[in-house]
């Protein structure tokens, strides 16, 4: 199906000019290569390392583009979120470079080294009870007691476009990309890669990569609209979000499949990042290369053709502690 | 005191030329900065992240220049080091993309990731003893058995000038550089970096780092002489060497 660049949230344009707009803020991230992992792959790899992007993780280019476009007036009441992960220190950042405030609410339980990161990059935090209605009802009082905007984590236009700058980058720095693989969790990032990828080489795939147990935009593919789960279960903390309706047309339409990956693959794949990569990423951040060796992949007789792909190593915010245990469970 | 060049055992333009010998083979490794570390540090700090340089460390750029430098009589037979460390790994890698044998002495007791990369580079390990006058003796004896060049894991003019191709990025990918801090074992590393930086910029400082549980450098640039230390105490098991005659 023809990509119909009106109906989307974004378009290749907004996705220039959210480059435009953020490049003096942002990491232009390394693409990483390695010969071993191509051997054990069985193709040519090229890693997009979005974990040394600012803050650890991609998010800040979605965040640096939504802050970055307010009007005066609305950046000075500041900014809100309700996230458990990387969007919060992600905005808590942005808006630091703009010097406005930021008010993060935190549902308890959320990863300490992401909390950690909140409060290193100034953000307020104000916490939730894990569920979401707790969440949205405090993001709630918050709005209307500060006057701030609501910036939300992937369902909005400006945080999808500043994703799709990854795309750009990625396809100037290697230009025989015939694939990107791309963690998938409420959709924001997988939208603006296709968006700007397919505007730029339309013969690209785009493939998801999802935990099993999490397995929500799988599912919604299938029955084409949007599925949620009333839990979700996987290590991949920044992975458990449900599509929106700004990020779903973009799934349905331009996502040409969605891999999804057992916990312990995820792992697998962390432990590669780490012993052969030598790079430091979360379970969310391995999942594309734990999709790129799953046997599903492998096998699939319609990616037989795909010998460069790109893959985004979304995010490397992770618990030492945490890592150590899923190490040692997985001996 | 002025750098004479004449007086090294590499100097700028062996190192630019080693460079180009190795250019095709190697990661151009990025630079990598962080705000809250130059907030932490109260400088600007960029990171050459030769961590990522295929094998997992610096040490294939030095292994390569010097794979590459034989002529085809010599390389047919093959290398051979003794190495516990990341230099193993490197010349099998090295000699495997040039079609020939390396022979790695690996002293009992090095590092398992280590041993593995050897392993999976095609080095063929020999083991021996993990004293040093063990390790020099196996290496003697594959040296006569297969007629093979024994490379240093650095005190070699043609080690030190590929180690010394990192300034030369560096100093391309971020020009305002006043000062660069290099680990310091066998001094290889630094001695090629040391070389080609106050080449481009004589006014660049150079600072090397070193475990305090083998600070055989420090002692010796105090003494004025290479002092060796008898035993080593350190977790950084990379930097137990002493100084070679070429590098200090």
């Amino acid at each position: 199906m023809e990509a119909n660049r009106e109906k989307y949230a974004a378009d290749l344009s907004s996705i220039k000019e959210a480059h435009d707009r953020i490049k003096p803020y942002i990491h232009r991230t390394p693409v990483l290569t390695s010969e071993s992992l191509n051997s054990i792959s069985g193709r040519s790899l090229f890693f997009k390392c979005e974990c040394f992007q600012k803050g650890g993780a991609f998010k800040f280019r979605g965040a640096c583009n939504a802050v970055l476009s307010l009007d005066a007036e609305q950046a000075a009441k500041g900014v809100v979120t309700h996230s458990s992960g990387n969007h919060a220190a992600a905005l808590s950042l942005a808006a630091k470079i703009q010097g406005i405030p930021a008010y993060i609410v935190v549902p308890k339980g959320a990863p300490k080294c992401k909390v950690d990161n909140v409060i290193r990059y100034g953000g307020k935090v104000i916490w939730s009870e894990a569920t979401m209605s707790s969440r949205e009802e405090v993001a709630s009082k918050v709005l209307q007691e500060t006057g701030s905007v609501l910036i939300h984590p992937y369902n909005d236009g400006r945080i999808i476009s500043g994703q799709g700058t990854i795309a750009l980058e990625l396809l100037e720095q290697i230009q025989e990309i015939d694939a990107i693989v791309v963690p998938i969790s409420g959709g924001g990032l997988i939208s603006g890669v296709a968006l700007a990828a397919k505007s730029i080489k339309p013969s690209i795939r785009i493939i998801a990569a999802e935990p099993k147990g999490a397995d929500d935009a799988a599912q919604s593919k299938v029955a084409g609209k949007i599925i949620t789960l009333p839990v979700t279960n996987t290590i991949a903390d920044g992975l458990r979000a449900s599509l929106g309706g700004l990020t779903w047309p973009v799934v349905r339409d331009l996502v040409d499949d969605v891999v999804t990956l057992e916990d312990c693959e995820i792992i697998e794949a962390m432990k590669m990042c780490y012993e052969i990569l030598k790079v430091s990423v979360e379970p969310s951040g391995a999942i594309g290369l734990a999709a790129v060796l799953s046997n599903s992949f492998r096998n699939n007789p319609s990616w037989r053709d795909c010998k460069n792909i790109g893959i985004v190593l979304s995010g490397g915010n992770v618990d030492l502690g945490s890592l150590w245990d899923s190490f040692k469970r997985s001996k | 005191m002025e750098a004479n060049r004449e007086k090294y055992a590499a100097d700028l333009s062996s190192i630019k030329e080693a460079h180009d010998r190795i250019k095709p083979y190697i990661h151009r490794t990025p630079v990598l900065t962080s705000e809250s570390l130059n907030s932490i540090s109260g400088r600007s700090l960029f990171f050459k992240c030769e961590c990522f340089q295929k094998g997992g460390a610096f040490k294939f750029r030095g292994a390569c220049n010097a794979v590459l430098s034989l002529d085809a009589e010599q390389a047919a037979k093959g290398v051979v080091t003794h190495s516990s460390g990341n230099h193993a790994a490197a010349l099998s890698l090295a000699a495997k993309i040039q079609g020939i044998p390396a022979y790695i002495v690996v002293p009992k007791g090095a590092p398992k990731c280590k041993v593995d990369n050897v392993i999976r580079y095609g080095g063929k390990v020999i083991w021996s003893e993990a004293t040093m006058s063990s390790r020099e003796e196996v290496a003697s004896k594959v040296l006569q058995e297969t007629g093979s060049v024994l490379i240093h894991p650095y005190n070699d003019g043609r080690i030190i000038s590929g180690q010394g191709t990192i300034a030369l990025e560096l100093l391309e990918q971020i020009q305002e550089i006043d000062a660069i801090v290099v680990p310091i074992s066998g001094g290889g590393l630094i001695s090629g970096v040391a070389l080609a930086a106050k080449s481009i910029k004589p006014s660049i400082r150079i600072i090397a780092a070193e475990p305090k549980g083998a600070d055989d450098a420090a002692q010796s640039k105090v003494a004025g002489k290479i002092i060796t230390l008898p035993v080593t105490n350190t977790i950084a098991d990379g930097l137990r060497a002493s100084l070679g005659g070429l590098t200090w």
